[in-house]
């Protein structure tokens, strides 16, 4: 019960943050795809900068095991599939799976329709899983990550990843304070 | 100075730590305790079946890290559904977490036992292996023989678990006795590789 207040808390908190940044507004994550507005890309990048600080920092100072975190399986070649269907969607309706809550919540009638959408998706890629599961199991790779892929120490990957990062923020910042 | 450029110094001086912080996952080499390896040996905690590593699979069993020790040509041709190729000699240089229940297979099981032991060795404790390799997966799992006298509802578990890997049970002569608790599958006269 614990874990699903836990669960309930960080959800709205994240609802939150995704309205504060301006993400239930489907014009403007849009733009992302065609290069006029960077919100996306800096609320995605400085929140997987912060989670992937928070665990290697969390688990060095023993404030929990990141060994227990859950790691997804890849399976390559229908995940990219997958992806390129998910970018379709997100660009025509100019919202994806959390930001189209956050826009129905916010009142916007895009949110609904989206999610609409979104299960109706889910229950068609239902019915048709027993025939789509051997594509669904393909090309699998584990629990594939940068350093397994790389054979880096965890910490060089941290380091590269978090220089990646913040220098794609500055040249975002750089290139909103033009005039 | 600007908030956002605070902010971003100091992930920038965090991720820039990291590299002299040590790894994710600590996974220490430690000397091999020969009493434990030879208590799992002895007590069997040493090895799952390819049945059940294919029950654990289709669960989604949390933490399962199936490993191919073959090479990776031999991977490429033919592998556990899930699994991920790490050859026997790159074993060493892997992480592996303390949560993750480690599956260790090769071809028909020698080399899997070797790592098993080289995985002990690096102070792994949550490594098994599957003792007749991708050959009991073929026989057990994709293609098992089943007795004629099957009863249905073993008959209906090995064809669900069969048929969810892509395979089909075969149907083998009649088996006296309490098929289903004595001999659940009968298995072929392939010489164990362990």
């Amino acid at each position: 019960m614990n874990d699903l207040l836990m669960a309930g808390g960080i959800g709205a908190a994240f609802g939150c943050a995704l309205e504060c940044a301006g993400l239930g507004d489907p014009p403007k994550l849009a733009g992302q795809f065609y290069l006029r507005d960077f919100t996306v890309l800096k609320v995605m990048l400085s929140a997987m900068l912060t989670a992937m600080l928070g665990a290697f920092w969390g688990g060095q100072l023993g404030m929990f095991d990141s060994a227990a975190f859950y790691l997804p399986d890849t399976y390559l070649l229908p995940q990219l599939l997958g992806g390129m269907v998910f970018g379709l969607g997100f660009v025509l309706s100019g919202l994806c799976p959390g930001t189209s809550c956050v826009a129905l919540a916010s009142g916007r009638i895009e949110g609904a329709a989206t999610m609409l959408g979104l299960f109706v998706g889910v229950l068609l890629v239902g019915l048709a899983f027993p025939a789509i599961e051997p594509f669904y199991r393909s090309t699998p790779f584990g629990s594939l990550t940068l350093q397994r892929l790389t054979g880096l120490p965890d910490g060089v990957v941290v380091a590269l990843v978090t220089v990646v990062a913040v220098s794609v923020l500055a040249w975002i910042a750089k290139r909103e304070a033009r005039p | 100075m600007k908030l956002v450029r605070q902010l971003g110094i100091g992930a920038l001086a965090l991720g820039l730590g990291a590299p002299f912080a040590g790894s994710f996952f600590r996974t220490q080499p430690r000397a091999l305790d020969l009493d434990s390896i030879a208590r799992a040996i002895d007590e069997g905690s040493d090895h799952v079946s390819a049945r059940q590593l294919a029950q654990w699979i289709r669960d989604h069993r949390p933490g399962l890290r199936v490993i191919d020790v073959r090479s990776p040509a031999e991977f490429r041709d033919d592998a556990i559904p899930t699994a991920e190729n790490v050859p026997i000699d790159q074993l060493a240089k892997a992480h592996f977490a303390p949560g993750q229940t480690i599956v260790l297979y090769s071809q028909e099981g020698a080399h899997a036992g070797q790592a098993w032991v080289i995985l002990r060795s690096l102070g792994v404790t949550q490594a098994v292996f599957v003792p007749g390799g991708l050959a009991d997966w073929r026989e057990e799992v994709l293609y098992p023989l089943l007795p004629a006298n099957a009863s249905a509802t073993e008959r209906a578990q090995v064809e669900a678990l069969s048929h969810y890997f892509g395979g089909a049970p075969r149907i083998g002569p009649e088996q006296g006795g309490d098929v289903a608790s004595a001999a659940p599958i009968v298995h072929g006269t392939r010489r164990r590789g362990c």
